[in-house]
């Protein structure tokens, strides 16, 4: 089958900083790709190359078989886009920014009233049409967005962070919205820095300065991490990490909702019980897990900073210290 | 081309909306040029009347005291008194009792009866240009004609026929605005500062705004191009900016008295050309601006500024310096205030306004064009 997106050496650099270096990649159709990575890692620029906002430095991009960046507009016709933004006009009531929308894509009016209402009935808004979109709740707005993205009923859809501030409940609601649409076929292309969301994914891809760090399915994923994950419960987590970070044989230690996640690396699980007595931490459980997305991508992190560290001489935008990725929802 | 209309009206349909949900537009687009019509109006006015003026007789003969009572009948003078010494004109002029002083020296009655050259002085507080301006030039204008009827008294006495004696005298007349009415000399030069004013800002807003709430980028990403996207979001403003027009228009005719001589069409085409220029400037800012607030402030300096200065609405573009004349061109505004004031006052039409309507024109799709290439440009 044909792929939905396929990219080869895509390079973006804005002036001497490279924002996206030489990734390839290959989304195929119906599946839900994971586009994970810190923040300032490259996947907006990736987005917005592959809508053809803005055009490479070199590199080819194949969206729904066009070239990005020579025939946008074919493109733009057929995908749909969504961000964190929401983009809704906030002084127009549910119905007028649906019909803004389909004004915008060219919609007849009949495949209009029938989009309109099968919109209406997943974003559960029957009966509130005419509402100010101002007066929704984040939940209600993030649905109404995703109606107006799909509108046109778009082949391939781009998500940029779409449950960035959104509450644990109306996330759960929207992937399922979104595991409808990859059913009826369409594909999604999803960032995200919560990684229990890249676990939905039948596919991820993590990018991280630029470059691509990994790609595969959650389980390819998993399977990367090949040393012992502890999982430890304490009552001093700072402290504990300031202890494990001394030691340099633990390759790294993070926290993961409200437990410590400790790769041990080349120590073993009874010398961190050890140290963290030592360091005065009192520990109220820990057991070997099985790595999570987020211990792999903490790991391949660490590894691409010791090895920019180690290049900080001659690409001095290697050193940009990252964000970790985020663990779990903020409201959890 | 069909894809592209329907996606323009969306647009536009779209800017209605925001238009008519949000007062502030409506009152600024509505109201404040009303008001800002009625208070520059009132405010700037050029007509002099009643100025303070002392008067000083070292004469005091019959012939000074006929020449100073011409004075005394005059609208133009006020006379608040009459002083005995030169000290006390200073005094009046330091209080500010009197801007204009008239001091008939000993010897004026004697001089003329001799027929000889009669001097008299008249002192000018230039603190206020306007008024000092005018009260010279009535002065003149005074002694000029009370100098004539002296000089045929003179001749007559002499037995000589006062008409060989000749003599020019110019004989003034204001053509246009007989009265010298400022409001009619204001009135139609303000309503395109102010119309200027409304519309550069509400444009040079309107994309920048679409950025800050994120909507922009929603738009980049269908199939609508930026230049369909400005047209869009423009043609709701020309039809404001035109109505802006005509409400200011009659509150000129209703309000102001100011006649409407000349041919109403030629300043409907001038003002939906004058429109379009005012909205490319607007876009050109909003092309450029990094914010909502960058936007308003280009766009106030834009068009206040050289509304006021480089149009010819307060100060003749003749007497401005040579420099400023030929900046004065890169501002529709001067164009406009010609069109205005000459179909408003001169009862013109478009058999001698057609360099400014051209200039407009021209203005206008450049502007636009220039707009549209900036912001298609724009690396967003």
């Amino acid at each position: 089958m044909e792929s939905a997106i396929q990219l080869k050496a895509l390079t973006k650099r804005f002036g001497s900083f490279t924002a996206v270096d030489a990734v390839d990649l290959d989304v195929r159709r119906g599946e839900i790709f994971g586009f994970l990575g810190p923040n300032g890692s490259g996947k907006t620029t990736t987005i917005r190359m592959l809508c053809g906002v803005i055009a490479p430095t070199s590199g080819q991009a194949t969206v729904l078989g066009h070239d990005a960046i020579k025939d946008p507009e074919a493109v733009r016709r057929r995908i749909g886009y969504m961000s964190q933004k929401f983009s809704l006009f906030e002084d127009l009531t549910v119905d007028e920014n649906l019909r803004f929308y389909a004004g915008v894509y060219d919609l007849t009016d009949e495949k209009f009233a029938a989009r309109r209402e099968y919109i209406l009935r997943m974003a559960d808004l029957v009966g509130r049409e005419g509402e100010l979109t101002a007066n929704l709740s984040v939940g209600w707005k993030q649905r109404l967005a995703l109606g107006c993205a799909t509108i046109h009923e778009p082949e391939l859809i781009f998500l940029d962070e779409p449950t960035s501030g959104v509450d644990p409940t109306a996330r759960r609601h929207f992937w399922e919205l979104l595991y409808e649409l990859a059913d009826s076929g369409v594909t999604l292309f999803v960032t995200t820095h919560y990684m229990d969301e890249a676990a939905h994914c039948s596919r991820l891809a993590f990018i991280y300065n630029g470059r691509l760090a990994a790609c595969g399915t959650p389980g390819e994923i998993r399977a990367l991490m090949t040393e012992t994950v502890l999982e430890v419960d304490v009552d001093d987590a700072e402290a504990a990490l300031l202890a494990l970070e001394r030691v340099s044989e633990i390759r790294e230690a993070y926290m993961s909702g409200a437990v410590l996640h400790v790769n041990v690396g080349a120590s073993s699980p009874a010398s961190v019980v050890e140290l963290l007595a030592a360091a005065g931490v009192t520990v109220r459980g820990i057991e070997v897990v099985d790595p999570t997305i987020e211990d792999v991508f903490v790991h391949l992190v660490t590894q691409q900073r010791a090895a920019g560290e180690t290049l900080a001489a001659t690409a001095p935008e290697a050193v940009a210290v990252p964000n970790p990725p985020v663990s779990g929802s903020p409201d959890a | 081309m069909r894809e592209a209309l329907r996606r323009i009206s969306a647009i536009a349909s779209k800017e209605f909306i925001h238009i008519r949900r949000d007062p502030r537009i409506m009152i600024a687009v509505l109201v404040m040029p009303t008001i800002q019509l009625l208070l520059f109006a009132y405010a700037i006015s050029f007509d002099v009347s009643d100025v303070p003026t002392v008067l000083l007789d070292g004469d005091r003969t019959t012939a000074s005291r006929e020449y100073l009572a011409a004075y005394e009948q005059s609208d133009f003078f006020n006379v608040v008194g009459h002083v005995e010494s030169q000290k006390a004109i200073d005094d009046a002029f330091d209080r500010s009792s009197a801007r204009i002083a008239v001091m008939v020296r000993p010897g004026f009655g004697e001089a003329l009866a001799r027929g000889e050259k009669a001097s008299v002085a008249v002192l000018v507080d230039g603190s206020e240009p306007n008024s000092a301006q005018l009260g010279q030039a009535y002065a003149t204008a005074l002694n000029q004609a009370l100098g004539r009827e002296l000089t045929f008294e003179y001749l007559e006495r002499q037995a000589i026929d006062p008409t060989r004696a000749g003599g020019i005298t110019p004989f003034i007349r204001t053509w246009y605005n007989p009265e010298r009415r400022s409001a009619d000399f204001l009135v139609p030069g303000l309503m395109v500062v102010v119309i200027m004013i409304v519309t550069v800002q509400q444009t040079a807003v309107t994309l920048v705004k679409e950025k800050e709430q994120g909507t922009f980028e929603q738009i980049i990403v269908s199939p609508i191009r930026r230049g369909e996207l400005m047209l869009g979001k423009v043609s709701p403003w020309v039809l404001l900016g035109v109505i802006d027009m005509l409400v200011v228009t009659l509150v000129a005719i209703f309000l102001f008295g100011v006649p409407l001589r000349g041919d109403v069409l030629t300043l409907g085409v001038g003002t939906f050309l004058f429109v379009l220029c005012s909205l490319g400037i607007g876009l050109l800012v909003s092309a450029r601006a990094s914010s909502v607030e960058v936007a308003n402030l280009v766009a106030l300096l834009i068009s206040f500024l050289p509304g006021f200065m480089l149009s010819g609405f307060a100060f003749p573009l003749h007497s401005i310096p040579r420099f400023l004349q030929v900046v004065s061109y890169a501002f529709p505004g001067r164009y406009m205030v010609t069109i205005t004031r000459t179909v408003f006052l001169k009862g013109g039409s478009f058999s001698i306004l057609w360099p400014e309507i051209g200039a407009l024109a021209l203005y206008a799709v450049v502007s636009l064009t220039l707009a549209s290439v900036l912001y298609s440009r724009r690396p967003d």
